[in-house]
């Protein structure tokens, strides 16, 4: 459920020294505010595991009572005290020491600072001689960012060059909105939210006329909302970039919780024949690249462009490694001089850009148009036109094939094919359950980069994915000849628990 | 000066109000360069109507949009760079129908665009069905029984919305158009005209304008002076009816930047987002 107060509601961290790829349910620590969370996650507690609970409620619990409550009440709002109880309670037992406590109150909890250091103190002293440095944590070798999937997507574009965002508030897409719009003055991005997602998507188109570079976000229902504009950007050849954070659909759906179920909506949305480039990070540091690599698609080969993610890697943060100088810097093809036609039909459909102000005459239309833009029902244009804009499939695939399209993790052992988010629970599974398997991920799903997939044609693959009809499965059914030896799916509006997981894959190979 | 008109064929039907708007629109595009307002920082829009077909007439640059969505399209272009002045054509319906809400929330933002709103009262390009201001009892295709919704009030709307220029004109009026024309640019923040334009094939209006049209002697005080000329039935008041200054949705969100023209470059964003997360 969406929860701002009410309700119950849990983060759940997982950590290691080596690179983890997924939370893990099973936990060594467990810290319950009330008895419904006391409930809802006794079976989450590992062998050997912790629970600590708040002994001021009243209610049959067996663990480590602690009285957060009696002890919140000597401030003021001691409810909204409680969560840094528990903060002071897991840094207790990993080792973490009084002055870095405080320290990270002060960062993360700007409100009341004072009284949040005094009762995390006194929580803390309650806390270490019974289970302090239980479950100590070494330190890394290397001082890495931790920041969320939207986060590095949000990143990523300014790195690669977005000048302007347009949102209309929607989870799990809706932080890519506030953290552009928090730094947004730092950067000199225009970052709007406007009337709704139809404004949204034709705002964007008309901000990518003067050259901005530009980028709009939603999930499933927004993005439907953004249908007939996707296709006016496929006539008009509008660089747009759109990103598509997937939670369980249809209609309003499941929210908080991930799902890959508009898989095939990605890849159909808009009226019209039209090229439309699709693609899916697997990872939360992949989100940050391919993010500008997407940008700078969408500029070079003038159509629209969807980023698919999910709740799952939208909302998940982790540590992460990232060489900034790696970045993608959007550059689409300018026009240099002579007479100038927006729609310029050239060998591989790509007509050179220019912005306004100029003195040549720029119109982009959405009515099937001559080279100059005028509209036009001749159809011999009706015909080239369509020819001009589809030459830009070949034009794509092969500059794709020249680039890396699909992940491809281990060398050894039996074929999974996955994609997005589900990549990273793919991954732990596998580490988790000491299982030998090459893990194939296709990060780009249109155009789907055959020439690579076809290496594994006629072959017995297991596909991964969190969609209840098996769309993915069913777009490489459709377009290699892999043989699907099994589909292990979820639906269930939770990510894989990479324990879980593990024992299907054993089962599946 | 770069020729206005262009070479596409002209298919409005003869004596079609919207040849008026063009030519109007022309005589001001030369008084604003006249003015110091350069043709290539002149950008339009079009919707979809036979109004929007005003974008093939012209030799500007621009964007022929969607039907309704052509305002959200021109504030696109004029968010990213305040510097360009945008216009958009729109019909009634595609202002008040598909559009509605683009309309009241660019007033409402105050965003630096004008709006020119050929009212034909009617649905011309798909055969004269009744537009949102369309008076009750319209026998249309869609409707062959009369229609049974009253009309909105285009300028009482767009007023209460928070539109800081509003204003009418009158296709026959070729002089007073273009004036109105001018005065709508020129203006600093949301400018709404709405041009009264005979349709000669489905709603022709024109004996009853000569009658009713009447030019107003001077922009009327208040917004509750402009809304009860506006809904004035005998009379048919042209003019602007209300103008104010106030700040543009541009200059509260981001004082005088550019994004188009003071674009950081690569360097500088990498070095930013180094310092963000706390890499080296």
């Amino acid at each position: 459920m969406s929860l701002i107060k009410g309700g119950h509601n849990f983060s759940v961290v997982s950590t290691s020294t080596r690179w983890i790829s997924s939370h893990y349910m099973k936990a060594d620590l467990i810290v319950n505010l009330d008895k419904r969370s006391y409930d809802n996650h006794i079976d989450h507690l590992s062998e050997g595991g912790v629970m600590v609970y708040n002994s001021d409620i009243k209610g049959d619990m067996d663990g480590i009572g602690i009285s957060l409550t009696s002890e919140a009440k000597k401030y003021p709002n001691p409810n909204l005290m409680l969560g840094v109880g528990a903060i002071a309670i897991l840094g207790a037992t990993i080792g973490v020491n009084k002055t870095e406590l405080n320290a990270l109150i002060k960062n993360e909890y700007s409100k009341g600072v004072k009284e949040n250091i005094s009762y995390a103190n006194i929580i803390y002293d309650i806390v270490y001689p019974i289970i302090g440095g239980k479950f100590q944590l070494e330190g890394g070798s290397k001082k890495r960012p931790n920041i969320l999937g939207n986060q590095a997507i949000a990143l990523g574009a300014i790195a690669g060059g977005l000048d302007c965002y347009y949102a209309y508030p929607m989870t799990p897409a809706t932080s890519i909105l506030h953290y552009l719009a928090a730094i947004a003055d730092d950067f000199g991005l225009a970052v709007i939210h406007p009337e709704n997602e139809i404004a949204v998507i034709n705002m964007a188109i008309g901000s990518t006329f003067t050259g901005a570079r530009t980028m709009v976000g939603s999930s499933g229902g927004g993005f439907a909302l953004m249908a007939e504009g996707i296709s006016l950007g496929g006539i008009i050849e509008s660089p747009v970039l759109i990103i598509l954070s997937m939670r369980p659909g249809p209609a309003t759906g499941v929210p908080t919780y991930t799902e890959q179920g508009d898989l095939n909506f990605a890849l159909n949305a808009g009226h019209g024949e039209f090229l439309r480039i699709v693609a899916s990070p697997g990872t939360i540091e992949e989100a940050f690249f391919l993010t500008a690599q997407m940008l700078d698609l969408v500029w070079k080969f003038q159509t629209p462009g969807i980023l698919l993610t999910e709740k799952h890697l939208s909302e998940s943060s982790m540590t992460v490694d990232i060489n900034l100088n790696d970045t993608i810097w959007a550059e689409p093809l300018l026009h240099k001089d002579g007479e100038y036609k927006r729609y310029f039909d050239t060998e591989d459909g790509i007509s050179p850009l220019l912005f306004p102000p100029a003195k040549e005459i720029l119109k982009w239309n959405s009515y099937e148009h001559d080279e100059f833009g005028f509209t036009t029902e001749d159809p011999r244009w009706i015909k080239r036109m369509h020819d001009k804009r589809n030459k830009k499939f070949k034009s794509l695939e092969n500059y794709l094939m020249k680039k890396k399209t699909v992940n491809i993790f281990g060398d050894k052992g039996p074929i999974i094919i996955t994609y997005g988010s589900t990549v990273m629970s793919v991954l732990e599974a596998l580490k988790y359950g000491n299982i030998e398997a090459r893990v194939v991920q296709p990060i780009f799903l249109s155009p789907l980069p055959i020439w690579v997939l076809e290496k594994y044609k006629d072959q017995e693959v297991i596909v991964i994915e969190q969609s209840a009809i098996g769309q993915f499965a069913n777009l490489l059914k459709e377009n290699t000849n892999i043989q699907l030896k099994k589909v292990i799916k979820q639906y269930n509006g939770r990510p894989f628990d990479p324990i879980k997981l593990s024992k299907k894959i054993k089962d599946a190979v | 000066m770069v020729k206005l008109g262009t070479s596409v064929e002209n298919t409005w039907c003869l004596g079609c109000g919207n040849f008026g708007i063009l030519n109007a629109f022309k005589k001001a595009i030369v008084e604003l360069e006249e003015k110091g307002i350069s043709q290539k920082n002149i950008l339009i829009a079009s919707g979809i109507g036979c109004s929007a077909k005003i974008f093939d007439y012209l030799n500007l640059s621009g964007i022929y949009s969607l039907h309704g969505r052509d305002l959200a399209t021109i504030e696109g272009i004029q968010f990213v760079n305040p510097n360009l002045k945008t216009i958009t054509f729109s019909g009634d319906g595609n202002a008040m129908g598909e559009g509605l809400t683009h309309l009241l929330f660019a007033a409402k933002r105050n965003a630096d665009v004008t709006i020119i709103m050929h009212n034909n009262g009617v649905y011309a390009l798909t055969t004269g069905q009744y537009t949102p201001i369309t008076e009750r009892g319209w026998k249309g295709p869609s409707t062959p029984k009369g229609s049974v919704e009253g009309p909105f009030n285009a300028i009482s709307l767009v007023l209460e919305a928070g539109a800081t220029f509003v204003a009418r004109s009158y296709t026959a009026k070729i002089q007073h158009l273009t004036d109105m024309i001018v005065q709508a640019i020129e203006h600093k923040g949301f400018s709404f005209l709405e041009v009264l334009q005979p349709c000669v094939s489905y709603n022709n209006t024109y004996k009853l304008y000569n009658d009713i049209v009447e030019e107003l002697d001077d922009i009327l005080k208040s917004i509750e002076e402009a809304k009860l000329y506006a809904k004035n039935k005998h009379k048919l008041f042209i003019g602007i009816f209300y103008r104010t200054e106030k700040p543009t949705f541009c200059e509260l969100l981001y004082g005088d930047h550019n994004p188009v023209e003071k674009r950081q470059y690569r360097d500088e964003r990498i070095n930013k987002i180094k310092k963000i997360l706390n890499i080296e």
